[in-house]
């Protein structure tokens, strides 16, 4: 199943932003997980055939980057920073908190419903503002147990 | 103490959650240092930049205009990749810049565009930074309305074009050559230099790598005058600067300051000193790939040269303050970890270096290692400095020194904890770890008091 084939024109002139069509990849590859949530080897074939390469150049390049996800995630994907800043402010008491709340163990890193799956990350760039998390596209600094309440009760 | 204050150039805005958007940004008098530079030659631009003693914020340090006048003369085209990568550990400046001052970084662009003779520039923007990278493209996009980019920018008749570019998770895709590749379409592996970009960078063209505050800078250059910028001075670190300071102080946040401040300000001062008023164990001043720094030795002006004689690094300008309750031990994996997981693996001293480092600290932390260990891991990582062990110096980017530097320094500093460690069979920090502002986590029966001092 294409995924990309109603945005042909978009496509197009995002390619043309730039000098060589090749570094259109990273954000085709955005636009998919963008709508799709996830990169499935069917959109690789897909992305692979607009920009003229292989798949398998494509999967090099889904691979290395680690934000891209290759299986789907829950309605709201949790990036909780565990690197040095936030470590020492509580990020892993704050990863205990929220696995607790919704379940999640070692190996289990979404909840049954599909409402949220977690992923620990390294630095996101919200260092003064420890622990930090992403949840979907948001930033959220300075948590605290209530805070985590709020924030994740707010995600339907 | 009485703080001092100065002046905000970069981000007077910073307290504010708003972005100032086109119209406010003219109102403050934005655009006129475009307006100023479209009247004058690349020559003028680049010795203008090249007089203020403009340093690259981004980690090196290396003098904004000598680099741009690296590019052979007459070689076109010629690109501007500016570097929003921001992914060394401890560092949270660039994202403000571009969340509350867009138009400061595209007018920042644009001038460089013209300085260095150029018609394109891409912004590599970190992937986590969703909002950051909406900021910058609606700014763009009003850039683009408003005449100021474009194929006739600001009615000159000169070309501007500005693309903002996401990455997707990959510390290594800051380093220059890393993020060009990446840029290109490729897994984001550096490459080998010489050549430099300034030769031979993206799509095999001359191409400028600049950090988004060094650019930043350049329009305050411009209206403001060079005298203004050098008016900020320690030694040759000119202008003012923003730190990104985390950890274990009363108020962290980023600061933008003059680098004569020095080390014991910023922490007892502007941050107000350590939370709880707990000790002071060590300090990392300029990312997690800096060298550390202990409490007797604070009194250095915060600038290149200032934190060098200090015998560690400015980088990145991130501090990171660690109070008593910090094992050394278990930072030094944390921090080990972070290198291992971000190696690209294409050179074999970083690639496995990372990883046995990792490990060894591993077994100090949990129990099971030997005086044998400590041994391998000071042959690995060497003692901080340049060079030393089996890493730093013998890989293709300075990932492999990144890696190394701070584990060798943590052994150095404080190698009597890895003994005790080691003597134990566990690590004497229980439960040391607590949230920061609210009380709920908070254990305070915290109790390892070291025997030793932490100075030698
Ligand atoms: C592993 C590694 C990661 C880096 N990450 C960044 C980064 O996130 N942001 C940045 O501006 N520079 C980073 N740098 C430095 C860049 O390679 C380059 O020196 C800098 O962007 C040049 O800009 P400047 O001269 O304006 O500082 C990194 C370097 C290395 C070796
Ligand atoms: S030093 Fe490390 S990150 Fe840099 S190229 Fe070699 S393996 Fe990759
Ligand atoms: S260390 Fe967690 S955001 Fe930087």
């Amino acid at each position: 199943m294409p995924v990309l084939a109603h945005r042909r024109d978009e496509i197009e002139r995002l390619c043309a932003k730039y000098p060589s069509r090749r570094s259109a990849l990273l954000p085709l590859l955005w636009m998919v997980q963008e709508q799709e949530g996830w990169v499935s080897q069917d959109s690789m074939r897909e992305v692979a055939d607009i920009i003229g390469c292989t798949a398998a150049e494509v999967y090099e390049v889904v691979s290395f980057y680690t934000m891209y996800n290759q299986k789907p995630t829950g309605r709201h994907h949790i990036q909780l920073c565990h690197t040095l800043a936030c470590a020492i402010c509580g990020s892993a008491e704050a990863g205990e908190y929220i696995k607790n709340k919704y379940g999640f163990t070692h190996g289990k890193s979404m909840s049954d419903d599909g409402r949220f799956s977690i992923v620990e990350v390294e630095c996101i760039g919200a260092c003064s503002n420890a622990p930090a998390m992403l949840v979907g596209e948001t930033l959220y600094g300075d948590l605290t147990p209530e805070s985590i309440d709020s924030i994740l009760g707010a995600h339907a | 103490m009485p703080v001092v204050e100065y002046e905000k150039a970069l981000l007077p805005n910073i307290a504010s959650n708003e972005t100032e958007w086109l119209k406010a940004y003219e109102a403050g008098g934005g655009y006129a240092a475009l307006k100023r530079a479209l009247g004058m030659t690349p020559e003028e631009l680049v010795n203008i930049v090249k007089d203020s003693g403009l340093r690259g914020r981004g980690g090196a340090g290396f003098p904004t205009g000598m680099k741009w006048s690296f590019l052979p003369k007459g070689a076109k085209p010629r690109y501007l990749a500016v570097n929003a990568d921001e992914s060394e550990p401890g560092t949270c400046k660039d994202r403000p810049i571009m969340e509350k001052r867009p138009h400061l970084l595209i007018e920042g662009i644009v001038c460089s565009l013209l300085a260095i003779e150029s018609e394109w520039a891409a912004i590599y923007i970190r992937g986590e930074y969703y909002n950051a990278a909406k900021v910058m493209q609606k700014a763009v996009d009003e850039a683009y309305a408003a005449g100021i980019l474009g194929d006739n920018a600001m009615g000159s008749g000169k070309k501007a074009h500005i693309v903002v570019h996401r990455g997707a998770g990959a510390y290594i895709c800051g380093e220059e050559t890393s993020l060009l590749t990446s840029l290109e379409g490729y897994r984001g592996y550096p490459k080998l230099k010489p050549p430099f970009p300034a030769i031979s960078g993206l799509y095999g063209k001359p191409t400028i790598i600049n950090n988004v505050e060094t650019l930043a800078c350049v329009p305050l250059i411009l209206t403001r005058g060079v005298e203004w910028f050098k008016s900020y001075v320690h030694e040759k670190s000119t202008g003012l600067r923003l730190y990104s300071v985390s950890g274990h102080v009363k108020r962290p946040g980023v600061y933008e300051l003059p680098m004569t401040v020095t080390m014991k300000e910023m922490i007892y001062d502007y941050c107000g000193g350590i939370r709880n008023d707990h000790d002071l164990k060590f300090v990392i001043p300029g990312g997690s790939s800096s060298q550390w720094i202990l409490p007797n030795n604070l009194d250095f002006a915060l600038s290149v040269e200032g934190v060098a004689s200090a015998g560690s690094m400015l980088g990145s300008a991130a501090i990171m303050v660690f109070d008593h309750t910090v094992c050394p031990v278990w930072a030094a994996v944390n921090t080990s970890a972070f290198y291992r997981h971000e190696s690209c693996g294409q050179c074999t001293p970083c690639r496995e270096g990372t990883a046995w480092m990792h490990k060894i600290l591993m077994r100090i932390e949990n129990g099971g290692a030997t005086m044998k260990d400590l041994e391998t891991l000071i042959n690995v990582a060497g003692d901080g400095r340049p060079n030393t062990g089996m890493i730093s110096g013998k890989s293709i980017c300075a990932l492999g020194d990144a890696a190394a530097w701070p584990v060798g320094s943590a052994l150095k500093t404080f190698r009597h904890e890895f003994e005790e460690h080691i003597k134990l069979g566990y690590c004497p920090y229980k439960n040391k770890r607590y949230w920061m502002a609210n009380g709920k986590f908070v254990n305070e029966t915290f109790e390892h008091k070291p025997t030793w001092g932490a100075h030698h």
